[in-house]
């Protein structure tokens, strides 16, 4: 596998965001996230923390930091092109103001006789408790509808970062037996689709697992009828590689791994039908004015 | 065990169901949706000890929000046609967030409890867990483990005549063990005011603090109800303080009426020495076998008992629409054989009962159970039953052997025109857990089942529970309930490690 950063057949991307009276652009290039709307962003936050407001852009910004390697994003996030997630910004600040009516709705006290002081200490401390996990509950699911709503560019980005932060863990004691389960599923639910475009199968036929060691992984075809499967193995990082650039098919082949990385040009290695060896093919990309903005068309 | 496995087969059944949805399928929040069937299974893998309950509700919680965000196409042949697009993200209807956390709730309550020691006979495979709620006391075994708990089989009625309200108090049986002493009863009354009073569960009514209890020693006794069932008028009254466990008798007096002297000696046994038989069930045979008790007993409210003729097309029934997945789950997690004839009895019971699309690929088994065949008999019958059985109750003080760490004495058997129901008592290690969906019930792992003298086999499943000390009085409701007058009954309790049965003679008593 080449040492190139995983992103490098991805182009920039950018979101508008908005931001106090307007709306700001939010910068995507290279693996990094920027703000150019805001001069110093690191300033702001510093002012922010000794009580100011904090500009929208800061808070997105801070929750792309807070995600990079959250693998429940791979379990929201989209599973190709046509898996539409329609969340906008109304929808953010509906869910914010919903989540802090919830998370913060006055009850008035009432006055005993005689207070059983233990007891209101238990319940302080319960409730307590209980807002601070509904107070990262609200700020969980606000954080990922921002990264939501900042679109299928910086989704399918936000999923490069997460796989390739794992990507190199999964035969870690420790962490691979719970590691191994997301991957294997984000791998399955993308490179279903993916196969039904390349072979006209039905989804529920593609076995995936994950590749791992030498190689780019394998396939093969076996039975035929509703017993016809398609065993598909490759590496986890073929979703950062492959999947998140939108170069998984190209010409009619599949493509399994990059051999050189980049934008618009990338040469990678590709199958024309399971069981065959894959080949090496020199890509190149174009923004199709009639599809989804950020979904790159590769051709051979 | 193959944990990995078992998380694995769950999220990638969560990117079928989310692909199936979007395709048009049934909504994910539908009963055949595919979040019936992710929960259905990620239940069953958390009752095998398979997948932790935090794993679980973290796949549920992403499947939720996944869902919630995504736009929904309508099915073909709806709407504008195939793929016009609902406007607007689809949302979970209200309530689903919260059905998301009750969920999960029941999950954490399910957490395998840490391996048990092995005592007593037969292995501990798949034991009752004892995690219990985050904010609950785990229940510790009795403390005498059971060796001076005492059962007798009483069957005396007790009339009371108070400030004008009169009726009589059965007592069924008595029962002293870690927790405390006291007696199951069944109770009628002559007053139609406090019959309607305590249908509404006044059992307060009842003059219980002007009851005397006086033993063989002089010693005094005051009676408490701490337990008004259920609607069928049965619940438990305790003896404070207990009494010593070598008393020789109780009398039990209402005002102004005499004694009745409960006799507290060495009884003669009651019915067969229980036999115990050990079994190799793994645990998700065990299960499957869950599952196929709980399909028998619910088929009565899906209607699914008719004759083929009256029955009217209907949904399939959610567990028994997702069978097939549970077994591939059950497989992939190591926890089920792909040689077990489990999965081709469950086809065949689906098969009788007309529950149609529940995935299993196996060929049904030619053979059953003797029990699921006695009750799929029961069903097929066309013939009305025969006149009903008379109200009445029968006490049993029986103590069975441990079985998969618990220790479950029979404490009464009563029917009334509202159903049949045995009263058991479990000791050790049972969870304070609720059921989940589709009856699934770590707290109370045991299948029990009841052959009348007729030779019909009655299944159970749990309607009242009571908690006290780690110790969990429950009402079995019988299904279906006695049709015959029955003199005598075999109880067979199964879990994974063994089966316990025991044949008992009854002793009828009967509301004057």
């Amino acid at each position: 596998m080449p040492n190139d950063p995983w992103f490098g057949s991805l182009a920039p991307c950018e979101s508008h965001v908005p931001c106090g009276p307007g709306r700001h652009v939010v910068r995507w290039e290279a693996g990094e996230l920027g703000l150019p709307s805001h001069a110093d962003p690191e300033a702001e936050l510093v002012l922010a923390a000794l009580g100011g407001d904090k500009a929208r852009c800061v808070e997105v910004a801070e929750a792309w930091a807070r995600h990079t390697a959250d693998l429940t994003v791979l379990g929201i996030g989209p599973r190709g092109p046509a898996d539409e997630i329609g969340v906008s910004w109304d929808d953010v600040d509906a869910a914010a103001q919903a989540g802090a009516g919830t998370v913060f709705a006055p009850h008035g006290p009432r006055r005993l006789a005689s207070p059983p002081v233990a007891a209101i200490a238990r319940v302080s401390a319960a409730r307590q408790q209980s807002q601070r996990e509904l107070g990262q509950l609200s700020q969980r699911r606000n954080d990922m509808l921002s990264l939501l709503a900042l679109g299928y560019g910086f989704q399918v980005r936000l999923i490069g970062h997460v796989v390739a932060a794992h990507a190199g863990r999964l035969d870690r004691d420790g962490e691979g037996p719970s590691i191994r389960p997301v991957l294997t599923a984000a791998l399955a639910g993308r490179l279903a689709p993916v196969a039904e475009q390349w072979l006209g199968i039905d989804p529920d036929q593609v076995a995936v697992s994950l590749h791992r060691g030498e190689g780019w992984g394998s396939t093969e075809m076996t039975g035929r009828g509703e017993q016809r499967r398609l065993h598909i193995s490759l590496p986890a990082a073929w979703l950062a590689r492959v999947w998140a650039p939108g170069l998984a098919l190209a010409g009619g082949h599949l493509v399994v791994a990059v051999r050189r990385a980049g934008w618009p040009g990338a040469q990678v290695l590709a199958l024309r039908a399971p069981g065959a060896e894959p080949v090496p093919l020199d890509v190149h990309a174009s923004h199709d004015p009639s599809g989804a903005p950020d979904v790159p068309h590769w051709e051979v | 065990m193959n944990r990995e496995g078992a998380e694995t087969y769950l999220r990638l059944l969560g990117e079928a169901s989310m692909r199936e949805s979007l395709a048009g399928a049934p909504a994910p929040w539908a009963p055949d949706g595919g979040w019936a069937r992710m929960t259905i299974v990620g239940q069953v893998l958390v009752m095998a000890g398979a997948l932790d309950a935090v794993t679980f509700e973290e796949i549920c919680g992403d499947f939720n929000l996944a869902m919630s965000v995504r736009q929904r196409r309508e099915p073909a042949g709806q709407g504008s046609g195939r793929g016009a697009l609902i406007t607007g993200p689809v949302t979970a209807p209200p309530g689903k967030t919260f059905q998301a956390v009750a969920m999960a709730r029941w999950a954490m309550q399910s957490q395998p409890a840490r391996p048990a020691p092995r005592r007593g006979a037969g292995r501990l495979g798949w034991t009752a867990g004892s995690a219990g709620r985050p904010d609950a006391e785990p229940p510790e075994p009795s403390r005498d483990d059971g060796r001076a708990d005492r059962f007798v089989p009483v069957g005396l009625t007790v009339p009371f005549q108070h400030a004008g309200v009169g009726g009589d108090l059965h007592l069924m049986s008595y029962a002293r063990t870690g927790s405390g002493a006291r007696f199951l009863v069944a109770w009628g009354t002559r007053t139609s005011s406090l019959r309607r009073l305590m249908s509404m569960q006044r059992l307060d009514l009842i003059p219980f603090d002007r009851f005397t209890v006086t033993d063989d020693r002089g010693a005094q006794y005051q009676l408490d109800c701490v337990c008004a069932g259920n609607p069928e008028w049965t619940g438990e009254i305790s003896v404070r303080p207990a009494p010593p466990e070598d008393i020789r008798w109780l009398d039990v007096a209402a005002p102004l009426s005499p004694a009745v002297r409960v006799d507290m000696g060495p009884a003669s046994p009651a019915g067969d020495e229980p036999r115990v038989t050990e079994t190799e069930y793994s645990p998700g045979e065990r299960l499957l076998i869950v599952l196929a008790e709980r399909l028998l007993t619910t088929a009565p409210e899906s209607g699914q008992h008719r004759p083929r003729a009256e029955r009217r097309p209907r949904p399939p029934h959610p567990m028994a629409a997702n069978l097939g997945d549970i077994v591939a789950a059950l497989e992939a997690a190591d926890v089920l054989s792909p040689l077990s004839p489990l999965p081709a009895r469950l086809a065949t019971l689906c098969a009788s009962l007309d529950f149609d699309g529940h995935g299993l690929t196996v060929p049904p088994a030619p053979e059953l159970p003797e029990p699921w065949l006695s009750m799929l008999a029961h069903y097929q019958r066309r013939k009305p039953d025969p006149a009903p059985v008379r109200e009445g109750y029968a006490g049993l003080a029986v103590d069975l052997p441990r079985l998969d760490g618990i220790r479950l004495a029979l404490l009464g058997l009563h029917h009334t025109e509202e159903g049949s129901s045995l009263h058991v008592m479990a000791r050790g290690l049972v969870s304070q857990s609720r059921p989940g969906p589709f009856g699934l019930d770590r707290g109370f792992p045991l299948s029990v089942w009841l052959r009348d003298s007729g030779g019909r086999w009655h299944a159970t499943r749990p309607a009242d529970r009571r908690w006290t000390d780690g110790e969990c009085t429950a009402r079995l409701q019988l299904v279906p309930p006695l049709t015959r007058p029955t003199d005598s009954v075999e109880v067979l309790v199964s879990g994974q490690s063994a089966e316990v049965r025991t044949r008992l003679p009854l002793r009828w008593g009967y509301p004057s």
